[in-house]
Parts: structure tokens; C-alpha cells; sequence
């Protein structure tokens, strides 16, 4: 018996500590908000959710895979792991250029599946609240709007959110 | 529970793979008491614990095996043939309702109809009851004839105790376990003198048996054990012999106990893990020496650089043993697979009504655990066809002087870091023409093909989809699947198939595997500026051949090699390489083999062996054609490991003459004006650069300008057309030209291009300096516009300017 009480009186502790928590956080933001990585590339400028942002480097040598697409630019060595690398200009249907300083690789990830993806220019880390983005406009064609999980509206501008796991999606 | 039942599986799969063995040697050795008991043993220990996790249906025909198996353990019953199909047939059934348990966790549903079975099994046990009496009587008065038996000679015989014995903890079962180690004990006795050896390396197998059993699950299982347990009780009277034997029975269980502590089962996952990171170690390892070879270089003759060399030569020989260690590990004997075939040839020749003789040697073998496990059903395939086509029926063996008996020997042995499995046997052996006829009936090559093939790639055919010689399609083989399977697996396994066969005299199929699939061996070559890995085991030889060598047949290359003609294919051109190095009139090609296949493929140079850990590709790129994974080298550079089986699908759909590329080359390269030569001139004063250019105006090339080596490296690698030579002056701010050159060579494609120093540095060592960092040709300034203009023709070819 003993033991049982000292054992609620943990428990009773633990959910006070954590009632604490989801406390201070629920008055930072009432309102849902997501966190987004915003890049660029061609002209555009793109935003993945924060949390399927494994890592960004800088570029780093890749390996060609024969027999792939174009955009699919081959794969890279990131600590022991083989990744592949995807140009997102070449996938995005656009010219592919140099790489320049402000080149990065985006890794990102969706459970098991890891990929790297060519950037132009990183923006920033956003927070956006739920109510600043618009679902996909109708307008948009189907294989083009299943790559888009909303529109962010920002100041001034636009930021197109990719979903991240058709994105790693395989299409070929 | 679940892991009661995991427990029961693991060990019963593991006792039935025995006793498949076990059954069919008892059929030549039916008086083999020892044997008999661990049969039975086997089919009560699974009824007891089925009978505790409540698979009725597995209890029931355990329960009636046992019975029967029971009686021809005490004599009352002759194992005939016939009594041996219903045992071997209800141990079949016995297996499916295994597998069945395995995969649904119950043996209710799983549609497999034992009453049949059970009834044969009854109508046996039953016919023979009548002599029970008289046969009990015999073993019981042997027991006490050899009462004392010294205490000594149990314990070899004793040690098989634990595994049937855990189940029966009470007293009652003391008594009757003890009956058998009487029995056992008295057999011993008998067969001493001739078979002590054997005796004693069966003890040896059992002990790794005993591993097996867990107690805890078996112990719940007495209750249900009181039905047979009073039938071998009874028989026993000596009562001193009971009271005495528990005592000795405990000790020797102690005695095993401590075996079973001295092995841990450890799940394959862990060791994969384990693998994985070892992988990472010798990636670690190829790394530092590789900076060791470099730091050696660059500080010839520090002291420090000693030290290094004993870190680095230690870290690479622990890192070696390591990998070998857990290799080792995942090592299992080939008799694993090989247990399964005695039984197999066994049906097979009653089935087929031959005698065959299956001869095994070899079979503590080890290899990869992965690669046991992919390697059996090419080999049932083999045998297989071995018993159904080689092996004559017993009249045509007789007609031919051939002993009546066929024999079929399956040997492994180990060569290198292969293992090798041959199958062997004494029986009609293949005629190439026949098959080649069949092959043309068929459609399956032409006859133009057939006739250019030789007897050893007409063999080859029998591993093509489709193809049976055997003129009645029987249950064993002839449907044109097998050899199928058989080349698929065995490439999957990056293994070499040969056959060997003499018309009339017999057929070898030797199967060469690597050991494992984790870290292989391999040759690591160029083609153009990409690398890649062709594993080591699928190398049969490199060569470097000429031009000249290469012919054309049908439009495709060939290299007439000794006695061979192979047909050649570039590496460039199966994974569409782009070019940009200009084709040279030496090649060097990698001869690989597969299956039974060989190919020439010419790459542009051979770095060299390399250890490789093999990576997938991961989800995204895993089903890439041609690619079998990737490593990553000792610089952290990815390079590809070639996919043999699938390259040399894809290196018949290249329509590519080697000849033709390389004369087309050749014509692409000609330049009609001398503006289409173009030269770089890179010089940090502006004045310099402009005198150079004044100079080769003359020439009429173009030139283009850089006013350090960095931005001239730049222009070397971005430029759309290829630059023709380099005129560089060694000072320069940002990078010097020294640096530029060792840049430049870096790159294959830049292996050939002119690189001219132009400089006011004149001494000797900054000559050989040059000629270090990879320049053509060193000019001294001031210099002739002449003598420049000389210096670059010569080095572009240039000769239009002659004209």
C-alpha cells in the first residue's frame, strides 16, 4: 500500500510539471501555427514544414546514378549515408544553372525515406499562423496541386508549402 | 506465451531438419537403437509441448507417431519400407503443420487433413501390438544384465537425457527417462567396440541439440505426458537400478548445464547491426590509410609519421580480425541446407524407381547465413535434375556396365574467398548437339546461333527459361522451370555456375558463391570521369588489348581471346556515360562471368582492388538497372557497384561497334580552320597576356584570357568547347601555376591537354617542379614569338599553319 501511494504521488508530481508546460506553451500561440523552411528557386519561393527538414548543407560531391531521370542528379555521401540528390529547378521544369554560394541541399525526410534536394537560396525559418495559409487554388493542374500542400500568405508575398513526402515520392 | 511458442518453433524446426537425416539412415540401419530413440524423442518432445500450447492437431499425430515409433524402438516392430513412407509421410505433414503454426500461430485452419495419416499410423502400431510382451521383456532383462555397467560409459549417452528428459520432471518420468538411458546405455555396450567414434561425435552433434530445449516452456507439459510415460514405466522392476540412477541423472544434467550457458542465441537483427558497423569501420579504416599514404608524402621523414604508421597498421589489422570475427558470426554449415537432401533423394528414387546413392562431403562447410538461405533451392534444382536425367534407370545402367546403384556425390569445399558446391553425377551426362536441337525446336536460339556456338555455351542452354530435354514431363523436374530458378539464384548470389559433362559418363555442375553478401571484394575501374565497383568474384580476368584486336561480327564487337570469342561492350556506353575523353587505341578489358556467361567490358583504366561495404541505394534509386548498391570510399566519394547479372542484360541491348565510336571520334576531332583551336593563356599582367596573344595570332587561334590560376581552372571546366593547350605563368596571385596543373590533372578528361609553362623562373628545380605538377612543356621568358608559336603548334597538331 505504501508503495502504491508514493507511487501516485510521482505521478500526481509529473502531471503537475507537465500541465506547467502545455500551460506556458498554449499562452505563447492560441492560435495553431506551423514552422516552415522557406527557399528559393527559379523565381519562386517555396517553404517545406520545419519538421520534415532533416539537415541543410552546403553543396557537397555527388555520385551519377545511370539510368535515372535528369533531375534525379545522383547520390551523396552524408556521414556514412547514401542519399540521393534531386535538382528541384530540373524537377520544377525550369532551366538548371550553376551552382553558386547561395546553393544548398535541402535533406529532407518523411519517415524512412531521406532525399536531398538542390536549392537555390534559402530563405528563412517561418512561422506562419494556419489562418495566413489558403488551401491550393482549384485552378491549378492535378499533378501540380499534388505536390502543394497550401499557399502562405506573408507580408507582401506568396510562399508556395510542398508537402514532403510527395516530394520523396518516386515518379519514375 | 508468444515467446513459449517462438521457443517451441525454433527448437522444433530445428529437430525435424535432424530427424529428416536421422529417418532415412535408419532405413539403411534399421537396427540402429540410437538412432530410433532420437527419432522418437523428437516426436514426443514436440507432442508435448503442442500438446501444452494446445495444437490438437499436431498432438494428435505426434501422439501416434510416437506410438508407433515407440514400438520399433523396443522391437516390436521392423521398419520395413512401407511403415518408413506413412513415418516419413506423417513427419511431412508434421512440418506443414508447423509452418502453418509459424504463420497463423494455430494449426486449426490451416486445411491440412492428418486423419489418413493417423489411421496408417494406428492400423501399424495396432497390427503389431500382440508382441509387446515378449519384446519388453527382453530390453527390461538386458537392463539388468548390465546393471553394472560401468558409470563412466553414460555420459557421452547420457547427454542426449536432457533434451527428451526436461519435459518429465516428476517422478514418474525419472523412472522412465532412466529406462531409456538403460537402453541406450546397454545399446552402447553392444556397438562399442565398432562404433565407438561414431558414437562419440553423435554425443558432440547432441550437445549443440541440447541448446535448444528451454526448460521453462517444457516443464508445464508433465500433466499431459502421464499417458505415455506409465507404458516404458512399467517394464522397469530393478528398483535398486531407480532408486540409484537420479542421483548420477542430476550430475549429468549439471554438467550439460554449464555446455548450454557457453553458446547465446542472438538474433540475426543484432548481428546485421553489428555487420553495418563494422562496414563503417573499414570504410573508417581504407580512410586513414589513405591519409597515411598522403601525410607520408608530404612529410617524408618526420618522426611523427612512424608513430602514425604503428596507429594506422594496428587500427587496419584490428579492423580486419573484427570484420572477420563477426563474419564469423553469421556463419552457418552448409549441412544445413545439405540435411534435407538425403530424404529428398530418397523419395526421389523410390519415386522414380532408380537407386541412387546421395554421397555428401563437406558439410561443415560455413558460410553467410544470408547465403544459406538462397542457396538451397538452387541446389534441390540440381540434385533434382541430377536423379531425374543424369541418373539412368537401374536396366540401362546394367545395359551399360554401369553399377546398377547411380551415385550422386554433392561436395563443398572452400577456395578462396569462395565457397564451392559441387554436384556431381555418374549418369548419362549431355549431349551438346541434342541440345542444341531442342534448343532450335524450341525457338529458342536460331540455327545460325547454334552453330556458332561451342559444346561448353551449349550446355549453357539448359539455363534458359523454357527448356526441359527430358522427353516426359514428370513431378521432379522437366517443366522447364528449374534451371531457371537455379541460374537466377545463384546470380543473385553473385556466384559463377560451370558445368562439365561427358555424354555417357556423367554431369558436374560446380557452383561458385562468395562467402558473404555484406563486404565484398572488388575491381574498381574508370570510364571516362565516373567510377565504379565490379565485384571481385564475378572477375575472371583483365586484359589490355589494342584496336587492332577488336572485330566486328553482326555488328557487334568481339574479342577473340586464346581459344574464346567474347563479345565486348563499353562501360561507357551500358551506362550512358557522356564522353569526354578521347578514345585511345589500348582499352583495357575486365572479362566478367556470371551464371554461365561471360562478357569482355572495356573500361578506360583499373585503379585497382578495393574492399567494399555495400550500401543500398536506398528507397528512391534501390531498383536502379544495372546497380547492385553503392560504398563509399576511402576519400567519402560514392562509387556504384555494378549489378552484374543486370549489366549483362543491358550490355546485349548495346548496339554500339567499339570500332565506330572510335573512328567517329576520331573524325569529330578534326578541326578545319585554326580558329577552331583554342588556346588559353593565363598570366597575372596584362602585358604578358597580351604579348602572348600578339603571338599566336599568327596562328590564327582563338584565344581566351585568365589572369590567375583559379579563374583560368574555371574556364578549363566551363568551357563549352574543349580547350585545345594552356600557356601559364607560374606566379600568379590566388593560385599558382603549379597549383593549376596538379588541378587540372585531377580530371581524366584533362589527362591529355597541353599544359605550357611560360616563366622567368629558369632553375632546375623549378623545371622538375613543373614537370611534377603535370606541365607539357617549359618556356622560359623572355622568349621568341617564333619559338611560342612553335612550341604551341607542335602541341595542338596544328597543321594547317604549314600549309
Amino acid at each position: 500500500m505504501n508503495g502504491n501511494k508514493e507511487m501516485k504521488d510521482i505521478f500526481e508530481q509529473q502531471k503537475n510539471t507537465t500541465g506547467i508546460g502545455i500551460g506556458g506553451e498554449t499562452q505563447d500561440d492560441n492560435e495553431e501555427s506551423i514552422q516552415i523552411i522557406g527557399f528559393v528557386v527559379g523565381n519562386e519561393e517555396f517553404a517545406i514544414p520545419i519538421l520534415n527538414v532533416k539537415e541543410i548543407v552546403k553543396p557537397i560531391e555527388f555520385t551519377r546514378v545511370p539510368g535515372t531521370p535528369p533531375y534525379v542528379l545522383g547520390v551523396f555521401n552524408m556521414r556514412g549515408n547514401v542519399y540521393p540528390l534531386i535538382d528541384l529547378r530540373l524537377k520544377f521544369g525550369l532551366q538548371s544553372t550553376k551552382q553558386d554560394k547561395d546553393t544548398r541541399y535541402l535533406v529532407v525526410y518523411q519517415n524512412d525515406d531521406i532525399a536531398g534536394f538542390v536549392i537555390d537560396k534559402l530563405t528563412a525559418a517561418i512561422t506562419l499562423p494556419s489562418s495566413a495559409i489558403d488551401p491550393v487554388p482549384d485552378t491549378l493542374a492535378s499533378n501540380q496541386a499534388e505536390m502543394i500542400d497550401g499557399v502562405g500568405k506573408r507580408e507582401d508575398q506568396l510562399i508556395t508549402i510542398l508537402k514532403a513526402d510527395a516530394l520523396l515520392k518516386r515518379d519514375f | 506465451m508468444q515467446e513459449i511458442m517462438e521457443d517451441f518453433l525454433i527448437e522444433a524446426f530445428e529437430m525435424v531438419d535432424q530427424l529428416d537425416q536421422d529417418l532415412v539412415e535408419l532405413e539403411s540401419n534399421p537396427e540402429d537403437l540410437e538412432l530410433l530413440n532420437r527419432i522418437f524423442r523428437v516426436a514426443h518432445t514436440i507432442k508435448g509441448s503442442s500438446s501444452f500450447l494446445n495444437f490438437d492437431i499436431l498432438t494428435s499425430l505426434t501422439h501416434n507417431m510416437e506410438d508407433v515409433l515407440n514400438k520399433a524402438r523396443r522391437g516390436e516392430l521392423k521398419i520395413t519400407p512401407d511403415v518408413m513412407d506413412v513415418v516419413l509421410a506423417s513427419i511431412d505433414l508434421m512440418k506443414a503443420l508447423l509452418q502453418a503454426i509459424k504463420n497463423s500461430g494455430t494449426d486449426a485452419n490451416s486445411g491440412i487433413d492428418i486423419t489418413d495419416v493417423v489411421k496408417k499410423l494406428q492400423a501399424i502400431s495396432q497390427g503389431d501390438a500382440p508382441a509387446t510382451d515378449s519384446a519388453q521383456a527382453q530390453p527390461q532383462a538386458e537392463s539388468q544384465a548390465q546393471d553394472s555397467a560401468p558409470q563412466s560409459e553414460s555420459s557421452s549417452v547420457a547427454s542426449d537425457n536432457p533434451l527428451s528428459d526436461e519435459p518429465d520432471k516428476d517422478y514418474a518420468h525419472m523412472s522412465s527417462e532412466e529406462v531409456e538411458a538403460e537402453i541406450e546405455r546397454l545399446l552402447k555396450k553392444r556397438q562399442e567396440a565398432d562404433k565407438q567414434k561414431r558414437a562419440e561425435k553423435k554425443a558432440h552433434g547432441e550437445v549443440s541439440d541440447i541448446q535448444a530445449p528451454k526448460p521453462v516452456d517444457s516443464t508445464p507439459i508433465t500433466p499431459k505426458e502421464a499417458t505415455p510415460a506409465p507404458k516404458p514405466a512399467t517394464p522397469i522392476s530393478p528398483k535398486a537400478d531407480v532408486a540409484k540412477k537420479p542421483s548420477t541423472g542430476k550430475e549429468e544434467t549439471k554438467t550439460v548445464a554449464t555446455n548450454v550457458e557457453q553458446t547465446v542465441r542472438v538474433d540475426v537483427k543484432r548481428l546485421d547491426t553489428l555487420m553495418n558497423l563494422i562496414g563503417e569501420l573499414v570504410l573508417g579504416k581504407n580512410r586513414l590509410i589513405r591519409i597515411y599514404g598522403d601525410m607520408e608524402e608530404r612529410y617524408d621523414g618526420e618522426k611523427f609519421l612512424e608513430e602514425l604508421n604503428q596507429i594506422v597498421s594496428s587500427v587496419s589489422s584490428v579492423t580486419t580480425d573484427l570484420q572477420l570475427a563477426v563474419m564469423k558470426t553469421r556463419m552457418q554449415p552448409v549441412g544445413k541446407v545439405f540435411s534435407k537432401f538425403p530424404r529428398m533423394v530418397r523419395d526421389l528414387s523410390r519415386e522414380l524407381k532408380k537407386n541412387i546413392d546421395l554421397v555428401i562431403t563437406g558439410e561443415e562447410t560455413e558460410l553467410d547465413k544470408s547465403v544459406v538461405e538462397e542457396i538451397g533451392d538452387p541446389l534441390i534444382h540440381i540434385i533434382r535434375n541430377s536423379c531425374d536425367h543424369g541418373i539412368e534407370p537401374p536396366e540401362e545402367r546394367k545395359v551399360l556396365g554401369k553399377p546398377e546403384v547411380g551415385r550422386v556425390d554433392l561436395k563443398a569445399y572452400n577456395e578462396g574467398n569462395h565457397i564451392v558446391i559441387e554436384i556431381t553425377d555418374d549418369g548419362a551426362g549431355m549431349d551438346p548437339e541434342a541440345l542444341k536441337q531442342k534448343a532450335i525446336e524450341k525457338g529458342l536460339i536460331s540455327e545460325k546461333e547454334a552453330d556458332s556456338m561451342s559444346d561448353k555455351e551449349a550446355m549453357g542452354i539448359i539455363f534458359k527459361p523454357g527448356f526441359s530435354t527430358s522427353k516426359v514431363v514428370t513431378n521432379v523436374s522437366g517443366r522447364g522451370v528449374g534451371m531457371d530458378v537455379v541460374k537466377t539464384n545463384v546470380e543473385k548470389l553473385n556466384g559463377i555456375i560451370e558445368i562439365d559433362s561427358e555424354k555417357g559418363k556423367g554431369s558436374t555442375f560446380k557452383l561458385k558463391i562468395p562467402l558473404t553478401l555484406a563486404i565484398m571484394q572488388t575491381l574498381l575501374v574508370t570510364t571516362q570521369e565516373e567510377y565504379y565497383a565490379i565485384p571481385l568474384s564475378s572477375v575472371i580476368e583483365t586484359v589490355r588489348v589494342s584496336q587492332d584486336e577488336i572485330y566486328t561480327v553482326d555488328g557487334k564487337s568481339v574479342l577473340r581471346l586464346r581459344d574464346q570469342v567474347l563479345s565486348l561492350v563499353r562501360l561507357a556506353d551500358i551506362f550512358n556515360v557522356n564522353s569526354v575523353l578521347e578514345p585511345s587505341s589500348e582499352v583495357y578489358v575486365v572479362i566478367v562471368a556470371l551464371a554461365e556467361q561471360k562478357i569482355g567490358v572495356i573500361v578506360d583504366d583499373l585503379i585497382g582492388q578495393e574492399e567494399a561495404v555495400i550500401k543500398s541505394l536506398g528507397y528512391y534509386l534501390k531498383s536502379t538497372r544495372g546497380i547492385a548498391g553503392a560504398t563509399v570510399r576511402g576519400d567519402g566519394k560514392i562509387t556504384l557497384i555494378v549489378d552484374v547479372a543486370a549489366m549483362m542484360e543491358m550490355a546485349k541491348e548495346v548496339k554500339v561497334s567499339i570500332n565506330s565510336v572510335i573512328e567517329d571520334a576520331q573524325k569529330a576531332k578534326i578541326k578545319s580552320s585554326p580558329a577552331d583551336y583554342i588556346v588559353l593563356a593565363i598570366d597575372d599582367s596584362n602585358t604578358d597576356r597580351a604579348i602572348m596573344k600578339k603571338c599566336l595570332k599568327t596562328l590564327g587561334v582563338t584565344v581566351l584570357e585568365a589572369s590567375n590560376g583559379l579563374e583560368g581552372l574555371e574556364i578549363v571546366k566551363n568551357s563549352d568547347k574543349p580547350i585545345d593547350a594552356v600557356l601559364v605563368d607560374i606566379e600568379m596571385p590566388r593560385m599558382d601555376g603549379y597549383t593549376f596543373a596538379a588541378e587540372v590533372r585531377k580530371y581524366n578528361k584533362f589527362k591529355n591537354l597541353p599544359l605550357i609553362a611560360v616563366t622567368s623562373r629558369t632553375s632546375k628545380t623549378d623545371r622538375m617542379r613543373g614537370v611534377e605538377s603535370g606541365m607539357t612543356e617549359y618556356i622560359t621568358k623572355p622568349y621568341t614569338p617564333e619559338y611560342l608559336t612553335n612550341v604551341v603548334k607542335r602541341n595542338i597538331h596544328l597543321n594547317i599553319g604549314d600549309e
